[in-house]
């Protein structure tokens, strides 16, 4: 502790430094006001004693300047005087002044008074310090809060876009939600749901939410089913998340045309499939173990599957709702989520709240709160936006030999090249169909013999194939060769496919009304629709297939 | 190129699943996958949301599951086709013997 005595005369000032280092405290001497001052600005002081009457600035003037410096931190002044009236010493008071001591200086009494100055000083600083740290990490949490907060709203993006689909509300009980609702479109046109409830709530139970989202908006994307994407979150989130955390969830799928609804659900309170007037059609009750518990190898895929129409909607709800407590602490509950169902045709999601806000009476919300309705419509057509096509021209050609003929799968490969070039992979089922059904002809028909008429008769069909397999372990010497040229200027590719055998009539016009019940030749007709132009060699054993990109 | 089976949670539907590549080269395992159809089963869904590629020889095996199961099951459901596939079905005049949703 460093003492500041600020006294005009220097035999007090002596006295009181000798005196002070004694009890081994550090002493800097001031001879006036100023002076004090000065030094304060300069070096750390933690208790100041001041003498009243002194030249250029007095201690009355001086004890509220050096208050002002110091600030929030406790600095005792004490003034050294001889004064003994009590207009002096509320003087000395009014001005700042903690205490006094009273010249001649008794030893005891000076050092009882600045230990307990010390150690109040002392206080002061720790507390300071404390108060300091705690601001920081204050303001270091606003900001780190604003960052999340920014991120979450970009990943868990609640865009207006699927309003038609879905009327949902949410209120998180804390800033950050525990609650995660995604909505999406897959390529196909099913529109995808998820409701999610993690583990207690605020920031630790929204963290999952962050992988959750992207694993589902980059599953949907690719339209998979709702047990591959539920399988793979469970899969992220157990090795994610502490083994006490978990979610609970339903991943729903709308079907394109809005008939079929498939669920897989984990742990949230039941679904129920409504209603125009809110009667329960059916209840979807919860078949699995919340998301992030089980290891992949134990987890269950099994989905519920239901047939719908469009005047029917499923309601989903994290169990916020029903566990919402009134002032006596009872339940909102299942019973009176079902009445506020029926409370009003095509029930709003606003509504169902209201319904518990009166329950509880405005009490404050205890966990995090998610309702969604989801209307079970058709999809729209998402319109793609136009394919480019290379403008580089080529052409390919692929000799396919006995030894490829009968173990590789040549058609998929030559259909994965094709499909790299920029454009025609939009294309590659269509085009996957027509080298297949050439190529097979060409395999089955000119290299192996093979008569289709087979797959007429009764089990046929698998004959047809047992046959084929067996030809083909037995082939000798073959060769198929496939030829490919892309001409972009016209927008097309020409395929030719010959096998060198003794060739066939293609018996394309008979079929053509049974063309269902008949075994074969289906696969010519599908050739014919699909591609611009389909013709055969005179001999029978090379078609030339001509297929538009447009 | 692969097929996975899946009933539902009630048993009454079963759902097979193919990726990749949906022709002859499966002419066993499909034929496997709806061979213990039972009684239970009111619905089988062919899910093709995973199938890229598609030829007659799957048409057939579809056929063929139609004539096993019609007595025994309410409906086949083609679901989750793309869209070049789904113009396959139409063309071959699926959609009036199948369910395609």
């Amino acid at each position: 502790m460093r003492v500041l005595v600020v006294d005009d005369q220097p035999l007090n000032c002596i006295l009181l430094k000798t005196m002070l280092e004694q009890q081994h405290y550090e002493v800097v001497i001031a001879n006036d006001g100023a002076q004090a001052l000065e030094i304060l600005s300069k070096s750390e002081i933690d208790i100041v004693l001041l003498d009243v009457i002194m030249p250029v600035m007095n201690g009355f003037e001086a004890a509220p300047k050096i208050k002002d410096f110091a600030g929030d931190v406790y600095m005792p002044i004490i003034f050294i005087t001889t004064l003994e009236d009590h207009t002096s010493f509320e003087k000395c008071l009014a001005v700042g002044g903690d205490d006094f001591i009273h010249k001649p200086f008794d030893k005891v009494i000076l050092s009882a008074k600045i230990r307990a100055h010390a150690r109040t000083r002392r206080l002061s600083l720790e507390a300071n310090q404390q108060k300091k740290q705690l601001e920081y990490h204050y303001n270091q949490i606003e900001r780190e809060h604003e960052i999340v907060e920014h991120i979450f709203s970009n990943a868990l993006d609640q865009s207006s876009k699927y309003q038609e689909y879905c009327d949902y509300h949410l209120s998180p009980a804390s800033m950050f939600n525990g609650d995660m609702f995604l909505m999406a479109k897959s390529p196909m046109g099913g529109f995808y749901c998820l409701l999610g409830d993690f583990t207690g709530h605020g920031l630790a139970a929204a963290v999952g939410a962050l992988p959750a989202s992207r694993i589902f908006y980059a599953m949907v994307s690719k339209g998979m089913a709702v047990n591959d994407i539920a399988y793979e979150l469970n899969q992220v989130l157990n090795s994610l998340l502490p083994s006490n955390m978990f979610c609970a969830a339903a991943i729903v799928e709308l079907s394109e045309s809005g008939k079929s609804l498939s669920v897989w659900l984990g742990g949230l309170p039941d679904l129920y499939l409504i209603n125009e007037a809110g009667d329960i059609v059916e209840t979807l009750e919860s078949q699995h173990m919340a998301l992030g518990i089980l290891d992949s190898d134990e987890f269950e895929r099994n989905t519920i599957h239901l047939e719908v129409d469009t005047s029917q909607r499923l309601l989903m709800a994290t169990d916020g709702i029903i566990e919402t407590e009134n002032k006596q602490g009872e339940m909102f509950g299942e019973q009176r989520l079902i009445q506020a169902l029926k409370s009003t045709s095509h029930v709003s999601t606003e509504r169902i709240v209201q319904h518990t806000q009166r329950f509880s009476e405005h009490s404050a919300q205890q966990d995090d709160l998610s309702i969604a309705i989801i209307n079970c419509l058709p999809g729209k057509v998402i319109a793609k936006p136009p394919v480019e096509y290379s403008s580089l021209p080529f052409e390919l050609g692929v000799n396919i030999d006995e030894k490829n003929i009968a173990s590789a799968d040549p058609i998929l490969e030559l259909v994965d090249v094709l499909s790299k070039v920029k454009g025609i992979g939009e294309h590659r089922s269509n085009i996957f169909l027509l080298l297949s059904e050439a190529y097979n002809n060409a395999v089955d028909h000119g290299v192996l013999g093979l008569d289709s008429d087979i797959k007429n008769k009764e089990d046929g069909f698998f004959e047809f194939y047992q046959l084929r397999a067996s030809a083909l372990d037995k082939l000798q010497s073959a060769l198929i060769e496939v030829n490919v040229k892309y001409s972009p200027q016209a927008g097309t590719l020409n395929f030719s496919i010959s096998d060198f055998g003794e060739g066939f009539r293609p018996k394309l016009n008979q079929n053509q009304d049974t063309g269902l019940q008949q075994e074969h030749g289906r696969g010519l007709r599908l050739l014919k629709e699909i591609a611009k132009e389909v013709y055969f060699n005179s001999s029978g054993n090379e078609v030339t297939i001509i297929y538009s990109l447009q | 190129m692969s097929l996975s089976k899946n009933a539902s949670a009630d048993g009454k539907t079963l759902t097979i699943q193919i990726r990749g590549k949906f022709d002859f080269n499966l002419v066993q395992s499909f034929r496997q996958a709806y061979a213990d159809v039972g009684s239970q089963t009111q619905k089988v869904v062919v899910d093709l949301r995973e199938t890229d590629y598609m030829d007659s020889s799957a048409l057939g095996m579809l056929l063929n599951m139609k004539k096993t199961l019609s007595d025994s099951v309410e409906t086949i459901q083609i679901s989750n086709c793309r869209p070049q596939l789904k113009k396959i079905l139409q063309i071959s005049r699926f959609d009036k013997k199948f369910d395609i949703d």
